[in-house]
């Protein structure tokens, strides 16, 4: 059979379309950057590639400079309390404050060092750790946020694309010193997660990035762990986040108010009312694999060998002890804890004395909420528990100078009177001269690792006595607060109104034939 | 006219040869992630004795194995080699089990070969990212 030369012709055209469309591996974008002469050239440093992205586009740094991602700061218009990562303590690394050269690795820009950092610099935005798609582009771990010697700029450069699970990962699943360390919900078996481990980023199945529900505008990414969005009222919100709408990043975006459509579940739908969606779908914490931090004693760190010479302690390729760190203890596979909160957070601010809670803990960070308020739901939480180093005559938290290899760094002289006196003259903070220890709390909300209906918790593990809510009051659940005596009453006044029914059907049947028999 | 047709086919020819090639040569290193990681883990994990991480190997020493093309262990069938978790008769042989391998069904075996190696060199010993990943 002879083909007409116009088939063949037709079908190389459509071949050529096909191979244009599917070979690139940017067929989905407008501009395939590999093309563009300006970054065909050797870059020297981070800022030289910023300097060039931003000749085109020309409005993503000045939007960058508005985020909480560059400014590390946030402004609680709740209750006006300065936070973001600049301002807060927490009971992990304990802050960036003094080690910025380390800590900027996870900033997006280059040079954060110390108070000098210019903020409004367009060209110290480090546009390649979102937007890198080659999983090559890697920050130095002490040269604040600048990028490895070893990283080929212009490659990064041409291979820009969309943000994904692994350049969000990239810090958001190692925060607090390493994968998983302090979440309890991410870490980087999320990067490749399957159905059970998280529904919505199942990679063979909705395979969801972290911005389809974190949607940003200008570059400005929705989600606050300052101000959760822990009772949404209204309905459906997805794919509309409006100016005025401070967070669109929760499960009743897109999942409704009435989320559950089969009849068979429509009870469940009761419970919405209650109960977070993640306490039911998310039943355990660190699920896939990676155990989270649950406890760091940094009272124990300082300890050396015979020699002299810091030690590490691993279990399973854990670090358990560290010279540098103190001593840590993981956990996987576990049950979150359970509260309630009307996504209210305050925190435990280092201008503030210290707070203790009545099992002594300080505070980092207190969640309200109350069965009463009409506000509040029960949450799945990780509760981090520690021991920090703290100003026993001020009263106040402090800020120890860790990393670096100078003088004053703890990791190098391992002396704590140094290492905070350092840090509190960097932070600006008085400091009377004296450290000792106090134990202290942080709460941090469950949100991801969501399973899918047949994972989730079953109703007889909270409806029961000592079940996961058996601490949460103010809330009457069937099963769990059933009472004894309340219930003999119960049955005993029901069995009397039986027997009553009875003796008084059988009175009318007697009465019926007796009166017949007259 | 003729002569253009034909000069135009031809040049389709060696365009789409080469393109054939070059997805073949350069393997992705994510989508090899999730065939490793959903496919080759899971049954390791399994019933092939534990996971192991790509981290266990140097970037020469993965090289070596797929170069060697052997998987054992020693008393498997000759068949059992290190492409042929990745064909097409042993992705079917699994759909039905695994999802991953239903959802590669119809990648190219040579592509996919590419993409695990490319993935366990990305991540190996002597990486810059080396993986422990399961």
């Amino acid at each position: 059979m002879k083909i007409p030369g116009s088939t063949i012709f037709h079908i190389c055209r459509i071949s050529l379309l096909f191979v244009l469309l599917s070979g690139s591996a940017y067929a989905t974008t407008t501009a395939d950057h590999t093309k563009f002469k300006q970054l065909q050239v050797h870059f020297n440093s981070g800022p030289d590639v910023t300097r060039t992205c931003i000749k085109c586009h020309t409005e993503a740094a000045k939007q960058i400079h508005k985020t909480k991602h560059w400014t590390w700061e946030f402004l609680n218009p709740q209750n006006k309390q300065r936070l973001g990562k600049k301002n807060i303590v927490n009971n992990f690394c304990i802050t960036p404050k003094s080690n910025f050269d380390h800590c900027a690795t996870c900033h997006v820009g280059y040079g954060w060092r110390d108070d000098t950092f210019d903020f409004s610099s367009e060209v110290n935005v480090d546009c390649l750790v979102c937007h890198d798609t080659t999983g090559d582009y890697l920050k130095s771990g002490d040269n604040a946020g600048h990028p490895k010697s070893t990283v080929d700029l212009a490659y990064i450069a041409q291979n820009v694309g969309k943000t994904s699970r692994d350049t969000c990962g990239a810090c958001h699943f190692y925060g607090g010193g390493g994968n998983g360390v302090k979440h309890g919900d991410m870490d980087d078996s999320l990067a490749v997660p399957d159905r059970d481990l998280d529904v919505h980023m199942d990679a063979v199945g909705p395979d969801f990035t972290c911005s389809t529900c974190h949607k940003s505008i200008e570059h400005d990414v929705a989600g606050s762990r300052y101000m959760p969005d822990a009772k949404h009222t209204d309905d459906y919100h997805v794919h509309r986040r409006d100016y005025d709408e401070e967070n669109n990043a929760h499960c009743r975006a897109c999942h409704g108010n009435k989320p559950h459509k089969k009849a068979d579940k429509s009870r469940l739908n009761h419970h919405a009312n209650k109960i977070a969606c993640q306490t039911c779908h998310i039943p355990e914490m660190s699920r896939g694999g990676i155990p989270t931090r649950m406890t760091w004693d940094w009272s124990t760190a300082g300890q050396l060998n015979e020699d002299g010479e810091p030690i590490e302690r691993k279990v399973d390729g854990n670090l358990v002890y560290s010279s540098k760190r103190g001593t840590i203890t993981y956990a996987e596979n576990i049950n979150p804890e359970y509260i309630w909160f009307n996504g209210k957070v305050r925190y435990q601010l280092l201008t503030e004395k210290v707070r203790y809670n009545d099992d002594g803990y300080v505070l980092v960070n207190e969640f309200e909420g109350s069965p009463y308020d009409g506000e509040s739901r029960i949450w799945p939480v990780k509760v981090f528990r520690g021991v920090q180093p703290y100003d026993p005559v001020n009263q106040t938290l402090v800020v120890p100078h860790t990393t670096g290899s100078d003088k004053a760094s703890y990791w190098k002289n391992f002396d704590w009177q140094k290492a905070v006196a350092a840090g509190m003259k960097s932070a600006g903070l008085p400091f009377s001269g004296e450290v000792d220890f106090v134990k202290t709390q942080m709460s941090w909300l469950i949100n991801h690792m969501v399973t899918p209906g047949e994972g989730a918790v079953g109703c007889n593990e909270c409806h029961s006595k000592n079940g996961r809510l058996k601490d949460i009051d103010g809330i009457y659940i069937p099963g769990r607060d059933a009472d004894k005596t309340l219930d003999a009453y119960g049955w005993l006044i029901a069995s009397m109104t039986l027997v009553g029914v009875i003796l008084h059907g059988i009175g009318r049947i007697i009465s019926y034939y007796w009166s017949k028999r007259k | 006219m003729k002569h253009h047709k034909t000069i135009f086919v031809v040049l389709i020819s060696i365009l789409l040869g080469f393109s054939s090639m070059a997805v073949a040569k350069e393997g992705n290193w994510k989508k090899g992630r999730i065939y490793y990681k959903m496919v080759c883990s899971e049954c390791h994990l399994e019933k092939a004795g534990g996971k192991i991480s790509p981290s266990e190997k140097t970037k020469a020493e993965w090289l070596d194995y797929f170069e060697k093309n052997i998987h054992g262990p020693q008393d498997a069938p000759t068949k059992y080699t290190a492409s042929y978790f990745v064909s097409k008769e042993y992705r079917e042989s699994i759909k039905n089990t695994n999802r991953a391998a239903k959802k590669m069904l119809k990648v190219p075996e040579d592509q996919l070969l590419e993409d695990v190696k490319a993935f366990l060199v990305h991540t190996a010993k002597d990486s810059d990212q080396p993986s422990r990943c399961e």
